[in-house]
């Protein structure tokens, strides 16, 4: 009975504790992701991205270059503005590989091969034995 | 332990109405996402065709630029798979 009372009472201490986080995280949390998206996404930042973008296509035709040349690396410089994807894929959990493309299907070849190497050697093994 | 059993339940209750809460204004942040995005790509695209781009490529450029909205929630609903 008296081994009760503290664990109850770290029970309640508990649930006040969880009640106080969850409330504060219901309040900063919309209020965090509500500015980080105004950072990227509201009318001052698209006319401030159009503002930065459109200053290097005034210089790029300004000094001579061809509309279409002018256009294209307008259109990189922007890109370098939106490869937020990968960014954030950079920034993903550490430790982590990934592997894509040709490197991929030879990883994939010479898991297979040493998979199938070690599948013989048992399969020999077990010859021997019997 | 009438008192530390209503303390709990008042505990939970306010617990689970700050969930609803945060879960509510994360919903209306979603659904006035597209409108800023929209807002935004206009802003985006009045100022390179102030400039002089033609407006098809200006347009090009703002769709570039809209898109991140759709990467963004890609990536975000990634790393929620991977974390569950």
């Amino acid at each position: 009975m008296l081994s009760e009372k503290p664990e109850k009472k770290k029970a309640r201490m508990d649930a006040g504790e969880v009640k106080e986080i969850l409330g504060v995280v219901s309040t900063e949390i919309p209020g965090l992701i509500k500015s980080i998206i105004a950072s990227v996404f509201s009318e001052e930042a698209g006319r401030s991205m159009g503002k930065a973008a459109a200053a290097f296509y005034k210089e790029l035709k300004d000094s001579g270059m061809p509309e279409n040349v002018a256009v294209k690396m307008t259109e990189d410089y922007i890109g370098v503005f939106t490869s937020l994807g990968d960014i954030l894929k950079k920034a993903g959990p550490k430790g982590k590989v990934t592997v894509s493309g040709e490197k991929a299907e030879e990883l994939e070849k010479e898991i297979e091969r040493r998979v199938k190497e070690k599948l013989a050697e048992r399969a020999r093994e077990a010859e021997e034995e019997e | 332990m009438g008192e530390g059993r209503s303390l709990l339940i008042v505990s939970v209750v306010s617990g689970a109405a700050n969930v609803v809460r945060l879960l509510s204004s994360l919903f209306v942040i979603y659904l006035t996402l597209g409108w800023k995005v929209r807002k935004a790509k206009k802003a985006f695209e009045k100022e390179l065709i102030k400039q002089g781009m033609p407006k098809q490529d200006a347009k090009r450029m703002s769709a570039k630029y809209a898109a991140l909205k759709d990467e963004a929630l890609n990536t975000l609903k990634r790393s929620m798979r991977t974390f569950s």
